[in-house]
């Protein structure tokens, strides 16, 4: 197996040539091997393929810099192919047969889900770069995107206070980040005196794309007179057709603003976003801010892909932040032993994009600060809001009656990712 | 009666596959866990995994070929069935959990928990035995199967009609599935999964024992089908692809025939299903996806349609290619699989295993008769 | 902030004709202090720019409210901004002159948001009530009528007073029924303005009504509960009107991503898994289009969709004469078989598409005759889907004509129904296998052009649809162009008036349940071929 794989690896070098460069040519002893988990075929190749593309420059830019432990870094770049039992089959084979430091990559929960139990078996580090649903709290994983403290809930906090939204529509992909969203967003907007007739939830399958009867929908729910306002939890591809057929049914931000979860700048290069101005998106970063990290990174992003229109985006940040931390920790531990870095890594504050400093949370959540955008002409965002300070991120929402009085620590001598504060034990609720 | 079953199922060919898939079975995971892993003929844990998953898929492909090569029905839809007999096993393992998930409930998995679902679905029921899973493993795919093809059969949908319900079918489960409402864990579907029959699941030994499971099942299927397409109920089912209405002149009852190896392949795939659950550990709704369909056609085409070993070859081949190709050319591997599948089609139209027959057949025909096989005559299967 | 809006009008007329000096100065500080200060003190800056009242604040407001207002970042100083390439013109916001350029760098953009703009839209639409173009009125009538705010009666009533135009005065009237169900006014004129609402409110009424029904007693409740079961009525029948007519557009994408699938399936029995990238290459292709057109000649954008559908068919067309030949001409007799190599062949496609492209979302814009919406009585329909319709039509006619019609169409059905009698008619029946494939591809490539237009467009694109497509052929009758039409419409229809009620997703469902019942009705689709043709 291994010498098959070894064979035509080397055919592909002669005939394929220089984009293979970065995964093979070294030898396993003088390099440290640093995996990048993302699809870069089937329907997440859209998302992920940028995120393999700013971890090899990452890793680059480290390399540059004299690489790690006097050790060059090398990248092991696999294809899941957007197939979520061939993640975990993926994820065994970078942990087992290449003995990865650390493994950058995921993108939606089922994937995650479906390495998890992987990497607590052969005990790695993953570092998932996406906003997620929180619930979740893991030894081996390290969550640099945002928990839905550091992105929902301030974005509906905007809303509320900002455009004074009395309606709320919650329209979401069905699959379990929206379903967590909204629940929580439903239980948050009912404590903040929003009556029951005033929300309105609605779930499409994934690609969905004849919105008619949605956004006429909608437009009917907010023709009551009173202000309101669509929070979108809408997956990657569906929302090209949603957005088209707002602006074509005439539904203006003005109107009916309409803030997404998951539309970023790599999204909208996709889209005509003339009628869409005025419309918000709720993230951790812009490539908008002024920042000069962000400057520096905006320019080597540029320069690495070579195209002056490439953007940047916040799962790109997260990578950014993660992969520095666990560099950090890294250093700071003298080894890339996984059981080291995961203790040494609590604590560790690295520069983020936006001017100030994330810091590794005990429960292996990162802080961030939250930023509200509106999509601009250009396809960029404007930044419109901005939390005073830092966001800690959140791993068991406060909103939902189970997981209100769980916690997650994993320093010693807790060490557990489901603590219950009521009965004081580790393991959920118990029973 | 059962053992001139067996004894017309197994000719000198299926003896030799029986034989080997016996012997993998045994050694294989004796060299993982006995030999140390310094030595030669050690078989890494990753290997042993990423073959068990081959095993499995070739159940599938075998249970495909079933119905394609013998009885000319193109099912687009087995995934379906697969992904069924992989539910009913998640669920089984979903209750094995108990209070060890995330939330501690004793009974609710966590995404129900999650749902703020108060008590457990009717059809959750029971799941926490494994007899009770064992036979829904069958039934639940066999009962799936006997209603599609019971109408389906009676109506007498043949062809490209036939194919493409059968599209919709496991379209229509992957959107249900996907359905949070449904009770099945939406996208995300079962996972985490921790013991298995008492055994911890990430355990060598389990993995190991799945890994013979998968083989010994895999034999076993392999001699069923053998006995099938060997009894004179296989040269009818033959008769049935080549020449349905002659064989329905003939007085045969075309839609029972059909009806039977549909049920038995259903329930071949959903044991394939449920024992590839334990070892990638996920099942999700992208099982029903109607790309993984055709793909199991292709396997079974690439290896050979019409043949009972074909399909095991082309399961194993393609998959180890797959998991070759998307880490060694991540950015390629597509090219390498589309051109295999235009090339195979194109200048290997009976399969691997086809090629080899005629070409054996060639040199044997130089020195006696040949023999009389009815696998080896696929054509006009429509 | 709307209790602004009444003196403020009356300020603003007095001032427009009576500047000061003092005023003049005045203004200009505080547009310049909007240089200064977050955008939650925005809101009081603009309101202290309106109680000045004066009227030459508006182009300053107006450019803050489409994001032209830059500020000078080394005097803090705020100007109006138009692009000069890629350096910005500076115009003063009071007098209008020009005051130079500047770069990007040094100019800083005056900040804003949707609740800005909304207070600017109704610092400035309350002034254009009385705007010389009928037009501007009755869009400052709706607005009013949106938030039909009690503050803005006065300066309503003064505006009916002394409008002429009847267009203007319904607008008027309705803005200040809407008004008058809000205020305490005497039951008598409630009544008459509910009944108003109800004669010709329209939709948007219907709520108004409803909280009026809920909230006030005696005649007027009486009053508005009539109106409000009348305008329910009216409601409900449009809004059948409106699911049928969203059927019918859903109907048309399905025929056009399956009409090409119905030549090459239908008619020569191909199991074409590659038809959804025939789709892709077409999107493709207009999106190169597009890109050459921005480039080079931005001024044909609106018709580069009419370039891109020749090309596209060509594109799309070779690309299926060259699989024909490469692949599919081996393979005549083994239907399924296709299936596995056109497979493999989409795959290759989908990837070669990433490789050159990438595997992200490509823009294409909406030419303008293909934006908006236009309204008819309850009725909505959007401008691209209504040319989706259309095209469709042409496309689905185009294709009748030129198979029942042309010498070609006639040897493709020749050979579809007897090859060798075909053949030995003297027709070259592999030319002609060519030929018909590469139509149905193009036709594939056309569809591309129009889902370019609603649709993503990325290498997934044909994926998305090529299920769709197949069941269409398989439920209207395969070779049958008239079962490919009427599956569609039904299809598309059918989902349409399920959705209400079951949801996207369970309405999706329940279609292909149906399909798969309806398939044991009718074992051979809606329109069965007959004869010899059908067992070959």
């Amino acid at each position: 197996m291994k010498t098959i794989t070894k064979t035509i690896r080397s055919i592909g070098l002669a005939t394929l040539g220089a984009a293979m460069l970065t995964t093979a040519a070294a030898r396993a002893d003088d390099t440290i091997k640093v995996g990048i988990l993302h699809s870069l075929s089937g329907t997440m190749a859209i998302s992920e393929t940028t995120l393999k593309d700013a971890m090899l420059m990452l890793i680059e830019e480290q390399n540059k810099k004299g690489g790690l432990l006097g050790k060059q870094l090398e990248a092991v770049v696999v294809d899941p192919a957007s197939d979520w039992p061939l993640f975990a089959e993926k994820a065994r084979e970078l942990l087992d047969v290449h003995k990865v430091a650390a493994v950058f990559g995921n993108w939606t929960s089922v994937s995650r889900k479906s390495v998890l139990p992987v990497f607590s078996e052969l005990n790695g580090i993953l570092f998932y770069p996406v906003q997620y649903e929180g619930e979740e709290s893991q030894r081996n994983v390290f969550y640099t995107g945002a928990a839905p403290n550091q992105q929902a809930i301030p974005a509906v906090d905007y809303l509320l206070e900002n455009e004074e939204v009395e309606r709320w529509v919650l329209a979401g992909t069905d699959y379990v980040y929206p379903r967590t969203t909204n629940k929580i967003l439903e239980a948050y907007l009912k404590s903040k005196g929003v009556a029951e007739e005033d929300i309105m939830i609605n779930y499409t399958p994934f690609g969905h794309s004849d919105w008619q009867t949605i956004v006429s929908d909608i437009k009917t729910f907010g023709s009551a007179g009173k202000k309101t306002a669509v929070v979108s939890t809408i997956n990657g591809d569906a929302n090209v057709p949603f957005y088209k057929e707002l602006g074509n049914q005439g539904i203006s931000a003005e109107d009916i603003p309409v803030i997404a979860f998951s539309v970023g700048e790599e999204e909208l290069a996709g889209l005509d976003t003339e009628p869409l101005v005025g419309h918000l998106a709720a993230w951790n970063y812009f490539q908008s801010v002024e920042s000069d990290e962000n400057e520096a990174f905006i320019e080597t992003w540029k320069a690495f892909t070579g195209d002056e229109n490439r953007v940047t985006n916040d799962p790109m940040e997260a990578h950014y932040i993660g992969f520095n931390m666990w560099v950090k920790a890294v250093e700071k531990a003298g080894t890339t032993d996984v059981d080291t870095v995961i203790d040494e890594i609590i604590g560790v504050a690295v520069p983020n994009l936006s001017g100030g400093y994330s810091a590794m949370m005990p429960n292996h959540h990162i802080t961030k600060p939250v930023l509200i955008g509106e999509i601009q002409e250009d396809g960029q965002f404007e930044i419109v809001d901005e939390t005073d300070g830092l966001v800690a991120g959140d791993a068991w929402s406060d909103y939902l009656p189970d997981s209100a009085k769980l916690i997650s620590d994993w320093r010693k001598p807790l060490s557990c990712g489901n603590f219950n504060v009521e009965t004081a034990t580790c393991g959920g609720k118990g029973s | 009666m059962i053992s001139s079953f067996v004894f017309r199922a197994l000719d000198r060919r299926a003896r030799g596959v029986i034989a080997i898939l016996l012997a993998v079975a045994l050694l294989v995971p004796l060299a993982n866990l006995g030999l140390p892993s310094d030595h030669p003929l050690h078989v890494p844990n990753y290997t042993v995994g990423l073959v068990g998953k081959y095993l499995t898929y070739a159940l599938l492909a075998l249970a495909l070929d079933l119905v394609w090569g013998y009885c000319g029905i193109l099912s687009l839809g087995h995934g379906a069935f697969f992904a069924l007999g992989g539910y009913a096993m998640g669920m089984y393992l979903m209750r094995q959990i108990g209070s060890r998930g995330v939330y501690g409930d004793p009974v609710l998995p966590d995404f129900m928990v999650f749902l703020n679902w108060q008590e457990l679905p009717w059809f959750w029921l029971g799941f926490d035995q494994f007899w009770f899973a064992a036979i829904m493993i069958l039934a639940v795919p066999g009962l799936l199967a006997f209603a599609f093809g019971w109408f389906a059969f009676r109506s007498r949908v043949t062809g490209v009609y036939l194919s493409i319900i059968t599209q919709a079918m496991t379209y229509a489960l992957l959107l249900a599935f996907f359905r949070n409402e449904m009770g099945f864990g939406g996208n995300n579907g079962l996972t985490d999964f921790k013991d298995i029959l008492g055994a911890n699941i990430q355990a060598d030994t389990t993995r190991a024992a799945l890994f013979s499971a998968s083989a010994i099942a895999l034999a076993l299927a392999f001699l069923i089908c053998s006995g099938i397409v060997r009894s004179k109920f296989g040269m009818v089912l033959v008769a049935v692809r080549d020449a349905e209405s002659r064989s329905r002149f003939f007085g045969y009852r075309v839609e029972n025939v059909k009806l039977f190896v549909f049920v038995v392949s259903a329930m071949m795939a959903g044991v394939a299903g449920a024992l590839y659950v334990p070892q990638v550990g996920i099942i999700n709704p992208g099982e029903f996806a109607p790309a993984n369909s055709i793909e199991i056609v292709i396997w079974t085409a690439v290896g050979g349609r019409g043949t009972l070993v074909g399909p095991i070859i082309g399961a194993v081949l393609v998959n180890a290619g797959k998991s070759v190709f998307t880490a060694a050319f991540p950015e390629f591997w597509l090219f390498a699989l589309g051109a295999l599948f235009v090339a195979v089609t194109l200048f290997l139209p009976k399969g691997i295993v086809g090629a080899w027959s005629a070409a054996t057949a060639r040199l044997k025909r130089q020195k006696a008769k040949p023999p009389v096989d009815a696998a080896a005559s696929p054509e006009a299967a429509e | 902030m709307h209790r602004l809006i009444r003196p403020l009008t009356l300020l603003l007329l007095l001032f427009a004709v009576l500047p000061t000096a003092s005023a003049q100065t005045e203004l200009g500080g505080l547009i310049d202090a909007l240089s200064t200060g977050k955008l939650k003190q925005r809101s009081g800056q603009i309101e202290a720019i309106a109680a000045t009242g004066d009227a030459r604040a508006v182009p300053a407001l107006q450019a803050l409210r489409e994001g032209d207002l830059y500020f000078r970042k080394s005097d803090k100083k705020v100007f109006i901004t138009q692009k000069d390439g890629k350096d910005f013109r500076l115009i003063d916001p009071l007098s209008g002159e020009l005051a130079g350029t500047e770069t990007k760098k040094a100019l800083s953009k005056v900040k804003t948001n949707n609740r800005l703009r909304r207070q600017i839209d109704d610092v400035i639409g309350a002034l254009t009530l009385l705007s010389e173009d009928p037009q501007t009125r009755i869009a400052a009538a709706a607005t009013i009528f949106k938030t039909a705010d009690p503050a803005s009666l006065e300066t309503l009533e003064a505006a009916i007073a002394q409008e002429s135009d009847a267009e203007v005065l319904a607008a008027m009237q309705r803005a200040r029924a809407a008004i008058v169900l809000k205020t305490d006014a005497p039951d008598s004129d409630k009544i008459e303005a509910i009944e108003r609402l109800s004669s010709d409110g329209g939709r948007e009424a219907l709520p108004l009504l409803t909280a009026m029904a809920a909230r006030s007693e005696g005649a007027v409740a009486a009053a508005a509960q009539q109106a409000v079961a009348k305008a329910e009525r009216t409601a409900a029948l449009w809004d059948t009107g409106q699911t049928i007519w969203y059927g019918i557009s859903l109907g048309s994408v399905l025929l056009l991503a399956a009409i090409g699938l119905a030549v090459t399936f239908g008619v020569m029995g191909v199991i074409n898994m590659a038809h959804g990238e025939m789709v892709m290459l077409g999107a493709y292709t207009t999106f190169v289009v597009q890109e050459l057109i921005r480039a080079n000649m931005p001024g044909l954008f609106d018709y580069s969709l009419a370039i891109a559908l020749p090309l596209a068919f060509l594109v799309s067309g070779a690309c299926g004469f060259a699989l024909e030949r490469g692949v599919i001409r081996f393979l005549y007799g083994r239907p399924l078989e296709t299936l596995l190599a056109t497979w493999g062949v989409s795959l290759i496609l989908q990837q070669a598409i990433r490789t050159i492209f990438g595997p992200t979302n490509q823009e294409v814009g909406n030419p303008t005759w293909m934006s908006g919406a236009y309204e008819l009585g309850g009725l909505t329909f959007t401008a691209n889907r209504l040319w989706i319709v259309v095209f469709a039509m042409i496309v689905f006619s185009a294709l009748f004509v030129v198979l029942k019609k042309t010498a070609f169409g006639l040897q493709m059905r020749a050979v579809t129904q007897n090859r060798k009698m075909a053949s030995s008619m003297g027709i070259r029946t592999p030319w002609v296998d060519a030929l018909t494939f590469a139509l149905g591809s193009g036709i594939a490539g056309i569809a591309g052009v129009a889902l370019s237009q609603i649709a993503n467009v990325s290498p997934n694109l044909g994926q998305n649809y090529i299920i769709d497509s197949f069941m269409v052929v398989v439920f209207g009758g395969v070779g049958n162009l008239w079962g490919t039409l009427i599956g569609a419409m039904s299809l598309g229809i059918a989902n349409k008036f399920l959705e209400p009620y079951a949801g996207a997703v369970l309405a999706k469902i329940l279609i292909l349940i149906l399909i798969i019942l309806f398939i044991q009705k009718r074992p051979k689709g809606l329109f069965a071929l007959k004869g010899r043709a059908v067992e070959a």
